[in-house]
């Protein structure tokens, strides 16, 4: 706590009183989960996996002795409103390490803010390339994603003739850009690439096209409301007979708004799903239901990261036998945990990781394919 | 222009025309700057939903659609709307407030997450050479039907002429022995009946989801401000230059530019012809 205040910037004194009085034995740690905005629909499963962790750290003797209280902000909101509600945490509630569950730009926005002094894990998928002192990924990048799964599709399902659409910004075209070289590779072409603003919500050029490509697979990258736009109408016009789809960020939500007879050969990869059937995941998922009833929002892949998160960061503290972060940097390469995902490492900063491959025909997902320990293509260092 | 082109077209016209409509009765005709129209059409997608979880049958989803939606907008017409006939700016606030209102409270009922609706005629058909989803055949009819049938109603009724009088004057029209509260609350409810009926037969093509309104408020917007309000043909000119853009240039080029040009078309419009292409109120 000390340590803490005496780095204060004068401009932060007012939270100083705060900090003090709130200074508690618990080691406090901020979990930044979307409240509101788009990815609002992830905020509830988020925050339960976040419970779910905590309960199980604390109940292994919690962070080297000490058990942990978390403490939610909402980030859901334009990147500088985030990084003032981390600060909030951070300076004004004592907050000693943060999880974090929401896009690129607040993620820029808090490693600017936080100058590598707290540490900071970061869990949902994204594009690749974030390195900085104290950051730690447990999210998916394409690399991880798209590796194993093309070839696997490719032999398996007899396809070779990819047609690629995403939203209009980094993260879609990052990962077309990987996909090019691992189709190639794999002895296949790219027949198409389609980027899409977000304010488009009718696919019907970009279905004509894909029709006359002559694609028999799909990558998308679309993300949310435009992703369950797009599956719809493409079942619609009876092209899943042409062709499979696979996306990246196809999780439970997104499945059920494109609706059972629309997801016929829609293929789905990532490292969490809500049906994995292994020991760990369906103990996951029993607990889950136990402590937040069949009514709870649906697992998926975002909201089970700050789960993941979590269990990193109690690891990689454990192993540092603390929670700076020049102890933690150094101790980092080589951690291993297990989860619901499998048993994981941290690799170059990033969480090498069990990938699955699930199948939402018949509108829920059945993993057809497990590839354990798919590293990333990611290398920060010290 | 190839056949599927066309099709596409006639989809994409026929539908913004169908989801304009409301708007264009709201606001063309009533001056009710209505922001909360996107939200009738997302509460009109929500009867399948709300038939299925009850369990009733398919033929239900019209009637629980109009009654749901007549309801909002009856019991919001009664509270707040009929205070701010000829506010124009006032109504502006008001219906933003609503959306939002509408938007938390079906969040509140049907959660954040996305729903899905089975349409009712599945699989494409053969239709000019190209094969087409059948269901949207059946609703491309079925709206062009839809609206010969309100042309004709339209120009045999009244009811037209006694809503122009009612904005125009409303003291004078309560003279000449016109029930403008009635009127105009009618008027309103229509309105918002079809952007009802327009998100019911949109559901299957469309996610469905809280936030989903947005999108038909801004396409509606667009299509009034380039056709021009209170007429039928506005509303139909408007409608398929501002979905023809969008879909042949779409086709053609691609979205950036097909969403680029339908904003430089509406930029253009409001600046140079601010009445639209068709406008009865001069």
């Amino acid at each position: 706590m000390l340590k803490t205040t005496a780095r204060l910037p004068s401009s932060a004194a007012m939270c100083l009183a705060i900090a003090t009085t709130a200074a508690q034995a618990d080691i406090r740690i901020g979990v930044l989960v979307p409240d509101s905005g788009p990815a609002g629909l992830f905020g509830p499963s988020a925050r339960n996996s976040a419970i779910l962790a905590a309960n199980e750290i604390n109940a292994n003797g919690g962070i080297n002795g000490e058990p942990i209280e978390l403490v939610f902000a909402d980030v859901g909101v334009p990147p500088a409103e985030a990084a003032q509600a981390a600060l909030r945490l951070w300076r004004g509630e004592g907050v000693q390490a943060f999880v974090g569950m929401h896009d690129s730009a607040v993620r820029e926005a808090l490693v600017g803010r936080f100058g590598g002094q707290v540490p900071y894990v970061y869990t949902p998928v994204y594009e690749g390339n974030a390195c900085a002192p104290g950051l730690y990924v447990t999210g998916e990048t394409p690399s991880q994603q798209l590796a194993p799964v093309i070839p696997y599709l490719m032999e398996h399902e007899g396809v070779s003739r990819w047609y690629l659409i995403g939203h209009d910004y980094n993260w879609p075209r990052d990962t077309n850009a990987l996909a090019r070289g691992y189709i190639t590779e794999a002895g296949g072409e790219v027949v198409g690439e389609e980027y899409v603003p977000f304010t488009v919500s009718e696919f019907d050029s970009s279905l004509q096209r894909i029709r006359e490509s002559g694609a028999d697979a799909v990558l998308i990258t679309l993300v949310g409301g435009g992703s369950v736009g797009f599956n719809v109408s493409f079942a619609g016009f009876g092209l899943d007979d042409q062709a499979i789809r696979l996306g990246t960020l196809i999780e439970e939500n997104t499945l059920a708004g494109i609706g059972a007879e629309n997801a016929n050969r829609l293929f789905s990869s990532s490292g969490y799903f809500g049906s994995i059937e292994t020991e760990a995941a369906t103990a996951f998922a029993a607990s889950y239901d136990a402590a937040f009833g069949a009514d709870a929002p649906a697992l998926n892949d975002l909201g089970e990261s700050t789960y993941e998160g979590l269990m990193l960061l109690a690891a990689l503290a454990n192993r540092a036998g603390s929670l700076s972060v020049e102890a933690m940097d150094a101790a980092a390469e080589g951690t291993t945990w297990s989860t619901p995902r499998g048993d994981n490492t941290l690799v170059g900063r990033h969480m090498a990781q069990t990938i699955y491959l699930a199948d939402g025909t018949g509108g829920v997902f059945n993993v057809v394919a497990a590839f354990p320990n798919v590293a990333s293509d990611e290398a920060c260092a010290n | 222009m190839s056949s599927v082109l066309l099709l596409n077209l006639a989809w994409q016209i026929s539908t913004l025309a169908l989801v304009a409509l409301g708007l264009a009765i709201v606001f063309g005709k009533l001056r009710i700057m209505n922001m909360a129209h996107g939200e009738f059409v997302m509460i009109g997608a929500y009867a399948p939903v709300i038939t299925s979880s009850l369990g009733l049958p398919g033929w239900l989803q019209v009637p629980v659609c109009l009654l749901s939606v007549g309801l909002v907008a009856f019991v919001l017409e009664r509270t707040i709307i009929r205070h701010l006939y000829g506010r124009m700016f006032d109504s502006l606030l008001a219906t933003w407030g609503i959306a939002i209102l509408l938007r938390e409270t079906v969040e509140l009922l049907f959660g954040r997450g996305y729903q899905s609706v089975t349409p009712p005629i599945s699989g494409t058909l053969s239709l000019l050479g190209t094969e087409y989803p059948a269901y949207r055949i059946a609703v491309i009819a079925g709206i062009v039907l839809g609206f010969g049938a309100l042309a004709w109603w339209n120009a045999r009724s009244k009811v037209a002429t006694r809503i122009k009088a009612m904005v125009g004057n409303p003291d004078l029209a309560e003279a000449v022995g016109i029930n403008t509260a009635r009127l105009s609350a009618g008027a309103f409810i229509f309105g918002c009946c079809t952007a009802g009926l327009a998100g019911l037969i949109l559901a299957p093509t469309i996610r469905i989801e809280p936030m989903m309104g947005l999108d038909y408020l801004i396409r509606s917007f667009f299509a009034l401000v380039v056709g021009g309000l209170g007429s039928l043909e506005g509303l139909g000119i408007g409608a398929g230059i501002i979905a023809g853009t969008q879909s042949v240039l779409g086709a053609l080029a691609n979205q950036t530019y097909g969403y680029l040009a339908v904003l430089t078309l509406s930029i253009l419009f409001l600046w140079l012809k601010p009445d639209g292409i068709r406008s009865s109120t001069r």
